[in-house]
């Protein structure tokens, strides 16, 4: 520790030693003791701008502030929210009771058509065209 | 220890525990506040600093990672949207706000408490802003200097720097103010 560098240390970070860097402390605070007059203006100066920035008041939030700081973080339900399968409409399971209902009725309106060409019972054309498939066949398959 | 409590309280804040969410609000509004005001020398710009870091904590806290202190991270981005704002009213308002502005503390007959609290506030705010940073968070936080500097993101020796040029104006301001008083 020379003179010169405890005088910096003093001037960027003010009167009390403890506040120097951990690792010149010791020895700054040895130099002090040995020569208190050396740098008793030093120290002076530097203890009234300490006790000049203690003095400023404290800044603190208002209840108003704290409030609205509170109030925009996420909502413990926004918190939580992962993927989730979307809500159905309250309309969707009777959309799907008439789209088989159509399906029906198509397959009843075409069968005569392809009765016409085939064997097929009037009851076995109109499930294939309702279904999308000939029952008689996947029958057929399964029992094979 | 504060860091661990920290991690507690990120992590249930996160979750959207409003109790959690208040104990950081306590806990660290202070202090980017303060930071913001001594900056900005204005209140409720120093508010709207304030909300705006908050707002980006809670955006941040679902994949927080403590890789920093959750205090040093909050203190620097309040401390960017100060120079932020600094840097656009500096743009505002070309070659009215020089990098060493005029400091000098208007002569009183006798400087009061209320009026030299004043006079040191608006020196400080008069600062250079990265002097006027390190002074706050070092000698009016109290900050660790690793932290201060960390949240400056300089080192300790630059900070000390900083630290002695904000000081030795601010002991001219004083030594001013009495010989004028």
């Amino acid at each position: 520790m020379t003179e010169d560098r405890l005088i910096e240390l003093i001037e960027a970070w003010g009167a009390d030693p403890s506040a120097f860097p951990e690792a010149e402390r010791a020895a700054a605070r040895a130099m002090l003791a040995a020569q208190p007059a050396r740098f008793a203006a030093v120290i002076a100066e530097a203890r009234a701008l300490d006790a000049a920035l203690a003095r400023l008041p404290e800044i603190l939030p208002s209840a108003a502030l704290t409030g609205r700081l509170a109030a925009s973080a996420p909502s413990p339900k926004a918190a939580a929210s992962g993927f989730r399968l979307p809500k159905l409409a309250p309309w969707a399971p009777a959309s799907g009771v008439a789209a088989l209902a159509a399906g029906l009725f198509m397959g009843v309106m075409a069968a005569p058509a392809a009765s016409a060409s085939s064997d097929m019972s009037e009851v076995e054309s109109v499930l294939e065209h309702a279904l999308g498939y000939d029952p008689a066949a996947f029958t057929q398959v399964l029992s094979e | 220890m504060a860091f661990t409590s920290d991690l507690d309280q990120i992590t249930r804040a996160a979750a959207g525990d409003p109790a959690a969410v208040r104990a950081l609000v306590n806990r660290y509004s202070p202090g980017v506040l303060s930071l913001a005001t001594r900056m900005l020398a204005d209140r409720a710009e120093a508010e709207d600093v304030t909300q705006e870091t908050f707002l980006r904590a809670w955006k941040a806290l679902p994949g927080w990672e403590p890789r920093a202190k959750f205090s040093t991270w909050l203190h620097r981005v309040a401390l960017n949207l100060c120079y932020d704002r600094l840097r656009k009213r500096r743009e505002s308002l070309p070659g009215e706000l020089p990098d060493e502005a005029d400091t000098g503390l208007a002569p009183h007959e006798a400087l009061d408490q209320a009026q030299r609290v004043s006079a040191i506030e608006g020196a400080i705010g008069a600062l250079p802003e990265r002097q006027s940073a390190a002074l706050t968070l070092c000698a009016l936080q109290g900050h660790s200097q690793a932290e201060a500097a960390g949240i400056m993101e300089i080192s300790v020796e630059a900070l000390e720097s900083l630290l002695a040029r904000a000081r030795r104006t601010l002991r001219a301001q004083l030594l001013e103010g009495r010989t004028s008083s």
